[in-house]
């Protein structure tokens, strides 16, 4: 017993001991020059590798990964506003299209941060990395035919004319981040494959360099030869220290005390915070902005998961009123059976009159009725049904990284609706990093994963990572799309000509085709809205934070949203 | 024995609540028979005449998962106790009576048990499993939690094995199953009776650490995943205490009623703990 007694009284210990560290890091740094962040940080740092498809900690993150593309250490051309749906300059002065040629301008001061100067070539250099290696933007090189670099300032894309995709080429300008070519190349000559390189002392050209790492804390510091302090600045935070969180919980009660200043977690009832200085970009319900959608991707190689009218039932299974109310804190409109955002800049694709012919929403007794009519399944002793062919349905996992409680909560509802229906659904919330590997090398039953969120492509990117089989490689070898590797020949044609059609009626018509082939099929399972970054800040420490009211950044602390770097004071 | 015991009122009180505990674990799923698992309101809807504890996060009934809970997490700690007990006798007794070579090595390899931290233990076997059923649970926490027991009962029965009355019954020809049986498990019954309180009474404890880590037993309720959610539905920043108070509480009770329980067995079989009741 005294045994038990010490062991539980250490953990309250450490719970205790994980709170008050917090402050304790801040006091490290002078508060007043440090601003802190949370939410993207969740493990260890192991690599700093923006190019490697594993993950990559923060400050660096991921290319082509959305909103993990921070800003911070590496750049990109452009970069991207989730508010306004555009992009905005970053490394480029802007780009023009003329027929199928995209010209890049690069803003004359660009360096890196060890002095060297940033050209066009190490552009080239970065975009070409793709078409080398395996790596999470290979897919470009199927849309463009060449990239180069007729001056030091300027980079020339050229589109493939047989597979036009302009919406994503462009959209890739804010998506590749620019990799120095002078120790890349070096990597890449000792034959080091790039995706396994950790770079754990990067540099980049941003206006941050990583200062220090550990289990419990990363601290990036400005760097204050900066070549965009003769562009915009430097800006106001001299550190920015994200403190690693085991979950959403500590980061939130964190913020509420003052101890995160901007936060990227999800935080039910962030209304009761109002008086703590805690707000977000709007200040009444809905108060987050829709941007993307958590798809629940099914794993269609899987026996039982592998027939349409199985995931089916599970959909109509899954309660999307009760997810949108309590795992989503009211943040969300229940989930549509639809690829398609039905607001912001996706709301004239979205028809709500072929989501209710086509698709599902939450119907138990549907659900009961595809298991025992058309799939003539018997429920066991167990209350699990069984199909004709002895395949019980479930045991199946939904995972989810372990601390997301939104996405935990979400999916203990699915855990219930589906037991509730006759489907044995548990959960299983596992490490962030095994939760990504096991989703890149399909070696899961269902898995919640964020799709791509609103972007300069339209909805393009989400379909085509939902859908696309045609770079799908094999369970066990990693994937970067498509993870439950489901296939349909239809898709292609109709993901080809989406990508080239440029007419409102064309684009209508064809995202209309692919989202009644997803509905049929159902090769993952929308389960609520969310922002594309939750965004919060705390006053107590910092002021002046973009909010719709003062709308001078966008909601992200990523991407764009950096913009508020500049323009924060210390309080 | 029990007069004697009721006389006790530590032992009264402990018992009466442990009972109260016990029976609303086990009758109360079979009176209110809704799944607990249903959501039937909204994100921690306060507690009113129809939900008397409110909702949880995700709109489930925190009185129907409470009574279900209390039942999950009996039955773990009894399954534990009762697999630990057994183990741990079986060991300590085949040691202590035996000797020599058997002895050494038993006991060494409970000391290497020992010297690991059972969490760890705990831990590595839950993530391997693939499914974790209440049972299951169970018999983690019973095969990680029995080598206090086996060292206890070693001594006991090497110091049992020399007395007269176990000497005569081996000159009798009686069989050593029947002497382990007969001449030496009854002398240390009480011990053991008291090893299996505590065990039970740790292995509650230990589902609910298991299930705060997110390894708890599967598509099923227990006193730790209810605390499990109610710390991942933020019920202490939101100010829903009708979600983290009560399985708290109850966890807090069983443990205390279990103890207490043990101590005042512990004083009734040795007298010279014995106070003047």
């Amino acid at each position: 017993m005294s045994q038990t007694l010490k062991k539980n009284a250490l953990w309250l210990t450490a719970g205790l001991l994980a709170t008050l560290s917090v402050s304790a890091q801040a006091q490290n740094l002078p508060r007043a020059q440090t601003l802190i962040v949370s939410g993207w940080q969740y493990d260890t740092p192991t690599s700093f590798n923006p190019v490697s498809p594993a993950q990559s900690a923060w400050p660096v993150g991921n290319t082509n990964s959305g909103t993990n593309v921070y800003e911070l250490v590496y750049e990109t051309l452009m970069t991207f506003n989730s508010a306004s749906g555009k992009l905005e300059p970053l490394l480029a002065t802007g780009y023009t299209q003329k027929g199928n040629v995209i010209t890049v301008k690069m803003q004359p001061a660009a360096k890196w941060q060890d002095g060297k100067t940033l050209t066009a070539a190490d552009v080239v250099y970065s975009f070409e990395l793709g078409k080398r290696e395996a790596l999470s933007y290979s897919n470009l090189w199927d849309y463009v035919s060449s990239v180069k670099a007729p001056d030091a300032k300027t980079v020339v894309i050229t589109l493939n004319p047989k597979k036009l995709n302009p919406g994503l080429v462009v959209n890739y300008l804010g998506q590749i981040v620019i990799v120095p070519q002078h120790i890349f190349a070096a990597v890449e000559k000792e034959k080091t494959p790039l995706a396994q390189f950790t770079n754990l002392k990067p540099v980049g050209s941003g206006p941050y360099k990583v200062s220090t790492y550990n289990a419990e804390r990363v601290v990036a510091i400005r760097d204050d030869n900066y070549w965009g302090k003769s562009v915009w600045g430097l800006p106001a935070p001299k550190y920015i220290l994200h403190p690693i969180f085991k979950g959403n919980d500590s980061a939130n009660l964190a913020l509420s005390q003052g101890n995160v200043d901007v936060s990227q977690s999800f935080i039910p009832e962030i209304w009761k915070l109002k008086d703590k200085g805690v707000g977000t970009w709007l200040s009444s319900e809905p108060y987050y902005l829709p941007g993307s959608i958590p798809l629940l991707v099914v794993n269609t190689t899987k026996k039982g998961l592998d027939n349409p009218l199985v995931r089916r039932a599970i959909a109509m299974s899954i309660n999307y009123p009760l997810i949108a109310k309590t795992a989503m804190s009211n943040y969300s409109v229940p989930a549509n059976a639809s690829l398609l955002l039905p607001s912001g800049n996706e709301k004239t694709l979205f028809s709500a009159a072929e989501v209710k012919k086509n698709g599902w929403s939450y119907n138990p007794q549907g659900a009961v009725d595809i298991l025992e009519k058309q799939l003539k399944a018997k429920k066991g002793g167990d209350g699990i049904y069984v199909l004709p062919d002895g395949t019980r349905l479930g045991p199946w996992k939904l995972a989810a990284p372990n601390g997301w409680t939104d996405w935990n909560q979400a999916l203990s509802v699915v855990a219930s609706s589906g037991k509730a229906v006759g489907i044995d659904l548990r959960t299983d919330f596992p490490q962030q990093s095994v939760w990504q590997t096991n989703l890149n090398t399909g070696d899961f039953d269902l898995a919640l994963n964020g799709s791509t969120g609103v972007s300069a492509a339209g909805p393009w990117p989400r379909f085509q990572a939902a859908m696309d089989s045609r770079d799908t490689p094999k369970i066990g070898e990693n994937a970067f799309s498509n993870y439950g590797r489901y296939s349909n020949p239809q898709v292609a044609p109709l993901l080809d000509k989406a990508a080239a059609a440029t007419s409102a009626a064309d684009q209508k018509n064809l995202y209309g085709q692919l989202d009644a082939i997803f509905q049929k099929d159902v090769p993952a399972i929308p389960l609520m809205y969310r922002p594309y970054e939750f965004y919060e800040f705390n006053t107590a420490h910092w002021t002046g934070f973009p909010t719709s009211a003062d709308p001078y950044a966008a909601p992200q602390n990523a991407q764009a949203g950096i913009k508020m770097l500049y323009k924060i004071k210390p309080r | 024995m029990l007069r004697s015991l009721l006389k006790n009122s530590r032992f009264t009180f402990s018992a009466v609540l442990l009972l109260i505990i016990v029976l609303v674990g086990v009758i109360g799923p079979l009176i209110r028979r809704a799944n607990p698992l249903f959501a039937v309101g909204g994100r921690y809807d306060r507690p009113d005449s129809k939900l008397w504890l409110g909702t949880d996060a995700i709109g489930n009934d925190v009185f129907l998962q409470l009574i279900h809970g209390i039942g999950n997490s009996l039955y773990i700690g009894l399954v534990a106790g009762v697999i630990a007990t057994l183990i741990g006798v079986i060991i300590g007794l085949s040691a202590g009576y035996f000797g020599g070579l058997l002895d050494e090595v038993l006991m060494g390899m409970t000391n290497v048990f020992i010297t690991i931290p059972t969490i760890v233990i705990l831990v590595l076997l839950s993530v391997t499993l693939n499914s974790r059923s209440t049972v299951l649970l169970g018999v983690i926490i019973g095969v990680t939690s029995w080598p206090w027991t086996a060292r206890a009962v070693r001594s006991q029965a090497a110091s049992l094995r020399s007395r007269e009355h176990v000497d005569v019954a081996r000159l009798s020809g009686i069989s050593t199953p029947r002497i382990l049986m007969g001449e030496i498990l009854p002398y240390m019954a009480s011990y053991v009776v008291m090893a299996f309180v505590l065990q039970m009474s740790s292995g509650i404890l230990n589902e609910a650490g298991l299930s705060l880590l997110g390894l708890g037993p599967d598509n099923s309720i227990s006193l730790g995943k209810l605390l499990q959610g109610a710390l991942q539905g933020e019920a202490l920043r939101t100010g829903a205490y009708w979600a983290i108070l009560p399985p708290t509480l109850i966890l807090a009770l069983i443990s205390f009623a279990l103890l207490m329980v043990q101590s005042s067995l512990d004083e009734y079989f040795n007298p010279r703990l014995r106070r003047n009741t």
